[in-house]
């Protein structure tokens, strides 16, 4: 053997291993090296993954869509759980093209030199590999017996980019299933690195920041750097703000990309899934919270929703509408799919809701905490007493301190959205508002409906009392309470209704004794109403307000009876069950 | 977002507009100690009835900033369909709105918004309805107030 470092073949190997220099060299063969090439097809490979498939074959894109519908038994025969389906991914990178070479004594001048290809697992169809293989003593004719190694490389790594999709015009690979693990990761973890190397420009901090340090919001694609995503998703979750918890893009979601100052149509955006949170990170107990909102906000909007009687627990009623969230992992709530428009959210309007649920009073009093699973009655919320007694509903008589507390500060402090009854706190601008819930627009002032079209004309019309209003409150609703507007809002006006009632009550209670009280409960209502405080906010309730909310009263109180006209108790024992 | 990185954000926005201010407006800081109060003067756009006058807006933005839109007002009294027409001058339409702000916004293309609404005022979000009414039915009439006032408040010649 002659001096390796004057041999042309050592000094082939080398110059390839400075344009290479992930060529690895054999210790035991001078002239035995391998190389991994990447298989980055130009612009993606679809791979189906066949079941029933031993060996890897190339096949047109026809031939894919053929085979996932003719296995396809849910279209002709019904399906079975058993059968395995053929699945199809389009994959950007495909595991390395081993390349084994051996370069034989007689080599270059009267030898070719010896090629091995090979994948693993092996995707590509053990013909198109020799095929390649081939190639290289072609090359090496055509190049006249002199090196070719640098040319054959160079030709496998175009063949792997674009070349072997053009293969007799099949563009596609048909692999055996079981490869699905293997070649998903690769390219997953392949398209990671990809990623982390790059480099983005964070549209939050406008910071040029390595895609290390980024994150890919999984539906849209928009890139922005973990420490923004943090503080942003961190500051709306904290603040309640759950809605804001959608890619901060400006054009995401928008057909045409644009920006406009016209208030453009509300944006179907998906909800970020608290699994994607806690990757980019999120703080675990911030993503809890963003969970344990969304599914509050859900049974809050539904009129429905019970809650538990006890006072240490107050949790839901459990729902088979909204089940309560358990792996922040998994937990996929239904607007991680494109938002409900706000008329679905607002499907029951506050005149729909309240007579379907008292046309039922019946039905379901039976509700189990889901929280600290407590078997009550929705109806007198008290421990569950068996299908066959009968109740009362509890009256606001029997509001603890902490209730009415936090029913004042909202009286005092929030105007309720005239669609969900959203208690809504402004913080500064203008009395334009839009619910955070359910997105209607209304006035702070006096919860009208505002036209989403001419939201203005409300404060521009002389004969409303928001008349050139506007601008009341600019700095925000203040905790002082401090309401610059005359009259109530329509949230005051319920609650001072529910607290003449509770105070009339306990006076009747207290005048009457036993057997008075037991009388018919609406006449005390009423008298309890000409009895009660006359306040001075009262003279400013409208009679209007005042006879529909009435009517309302009313009209529960009458179906619940309806519910309930049986001789199974006597008057004295509806007594006992009301004050309990 | 950190008060730190905040105001980095604020003060590479603010570099990029003084170095290469948008056409038609001069901006600075009210205070050189607080990046949160800009002051704007932006010339009136030609061939809009505004042209000659200088308006003064004030920019606010909120310690949330990004995360919270910056509060957009004109300081200079102006003849407006979307700028109220009160002492504020205040403006409540489009990305200053809060639930339509997004962080990566940028002030820049807030200014360049409010720069738009002058040549264009956009009559179906008016907090003006009666102002926006005669833009769309009397377009002559709406015009000629709005080079009045240009005249008397926004020191056009």
């Amino acid at each position: 053997m002659a001096d390796p470092a004057d041999d042309e073949r050592s000094e082939e190997l080398e110059s390839l291993s400075a344009i290479y220099p992930e060529l690895t060299r054999d210790d035991n063969d001078l002239f035995h090296a391998t190389l991994e090439l990447l298989v980055a097809p130009n612009p993606h490979v679809s791979v189906l993954f066949h079941p029933q498939v031993v060996h890897s074959s190339f096949c047109s894109l026809d031939e894919i869509l053929e085979d996932l519908k003719i296995d396809n038994p849910s279209s002709i025969v019904p399906s079975s759980a058993e059968v395995v389906q053929p699945e199809w991914q389009d994959l950007k990178y495909l595991p390395p093209l081993a390349l084994d070479i051996s370069l034989p004594s007689e080599y270059p001048t009267s030898t070719p030199p010896v090629i091995k290809l090979s994948t693993s697992p092996d995707y590509f169809p053990a013909s198109y590999l020799e095929s390649l293989e081939e190639e290289c003593t072609k090359l090496w004719d055509e190049y006249a017996h002199t090196a070719v190694l640098f040319a054959y490389v160079d030709y496998l790594q175009q063949a792997v980019e674009d070349g072997f999709t053009g293969v007799s015009g099949k563009q596609a690979l048909k692999v055996p299933l079981t490869y699905k693990p293997q070649l998903l990761d690769f390219d997953k973890s392949t398209k990671r690195k990809k990623f982390e190397r790059e480099t983005f420009s964070c549209g939050i901090c406008l910071e040029p920041k390595k895609g290390v340090n980024c994150h890919r919001l999984a539906t849209c694609g928009h890139v922005f750097c973990r420490a923004c995503l943090q503080d942003f998703f961190t500051a709306s979750i904290t603040q309640g703000d759950v809605a804001s918890v959608k890619c901060p893009d400006p054009t995401c979601g928008r057909a045409d990309g644009a920006i406009t100052h016209r208030r453009a149509a509300p944006l179907k955006l998906r909800a970020i899934p608290p699994g994607e949170l806690l990757q980019v990170p999120l703080d675990r107990t911030i993503v809890q919270r963003y969970v344990d909102l969304k599914h509050k906000k859900k049974l809050e909007s539904d009129q429905t929703t019970v809650y538990c009687p006890r006072k240490w627990c107050q949790g839901a009623a459990r729902s088979k509408k909204y089940p309560k969230p358990t792996s922040l992992d998994t937990y996929v709530d239904s607007d991680s799919e494109p938002e409900d428009s706000p008329t679905t959210e607002a499907e029951g309007s506050p005149t729909t809701k309240p007579t379907e649920k008292a046309a039922d009073p019946s039905a379901d009093r039976l509700c189990i905490c889901e929280d600290c699973s407590f078997a009550f009655c929705r109806v007198c919320l008290n421990g569950w007493h068996g299908d066959f007694v009968r109740c009362w509903p509890r009256t606001a008589a029997e509001l603890t301190a902490e209730e009415s507390a936090s029913y004042d500060f909202i009286r005092k402090n929030t105007s309720p959205c005239p669609t969900c009854s959203s208690p809504t706190q402004k913080t500064h601008g203008c009395n334009h508002m839009s619910c955070p819930q359910c997105r209607t627009h209304f006035c702070y002032l006096c919860s009208s409906w505002l036209d989403e079209g001419n939201p203005y004309e409300h404060f521009n019309n002389p004969k409303k009392e928001c008349f050139e209003r506007l601008w009341d409150l600019e700095e925000g609703d203040n905790a002082d309470g401090g309401v610059a507007f005359v009259g109530q809002r329509g949230w005051e006006a319920a609650v001072e209704i529910a607290e003449r009632e509770a105070e009339a009550a306990e006076a009747v209670g207290n005048q009457n004794g036993e057997n008075q009280a037991g009388g018919d409960r609406q006449d005390r209502a009423r008298d309890g109403e000409q009895e009660g405080r006359q306040g001075q906010r009262r003279e400013e309730l409208g009679n209007e307000e005042r006879a529909g909310i009435q009517h309302f009263l009313e009209m529960v109180e009458n179906d619940e009876e309806d519910g309930w006209d049986s001789d199974e108790l006597g008057d004295e024992e509806r007594f006992n069950l009301e004050f309990r | 977002m950190a008060t730190a990185g905040a105001n980095k954000r604020i003060a590479k926005e603010l570099n990029e507009i003084t170095r290469e201010p948008p056409s038609g407006m001069k901006v600075r800081l009210v205070d050189e100690s607080n990046v949160h109060k800009w002051e704007i003067i932006m010339d009136g756009p030609a061939s809009s009835p505004y042209e000659g006058g200088h308006f003064k807006l004030l920019l606010t933005l909120p310690i949330e900033y990004p995360f919270k839109p910056p509060i957009l007002s004109f300081q200079t009294k102006i003849y407006h369909p979307n700028v109220s027409n009160d002492d504020k001058g205040s403006m409540c339409l489009g990305m200053l709105r809060s639930d339509e702000w997004k962080p990566p916004n940028k002030i820049l293309a807030v200014l360049n918004m409010a720069r738009n609404l002058l040549v264009e005022p956009n009559a179906e979000d008016a907090i003006e309805t009666s102002i926006a009414e005669q833009y769309r039915g009397d377009r002559k009439a709406f015009e000629k107030t709005a080079k009045e006032w240009t005249k008397k408040y926004a020191n056009a010649k």
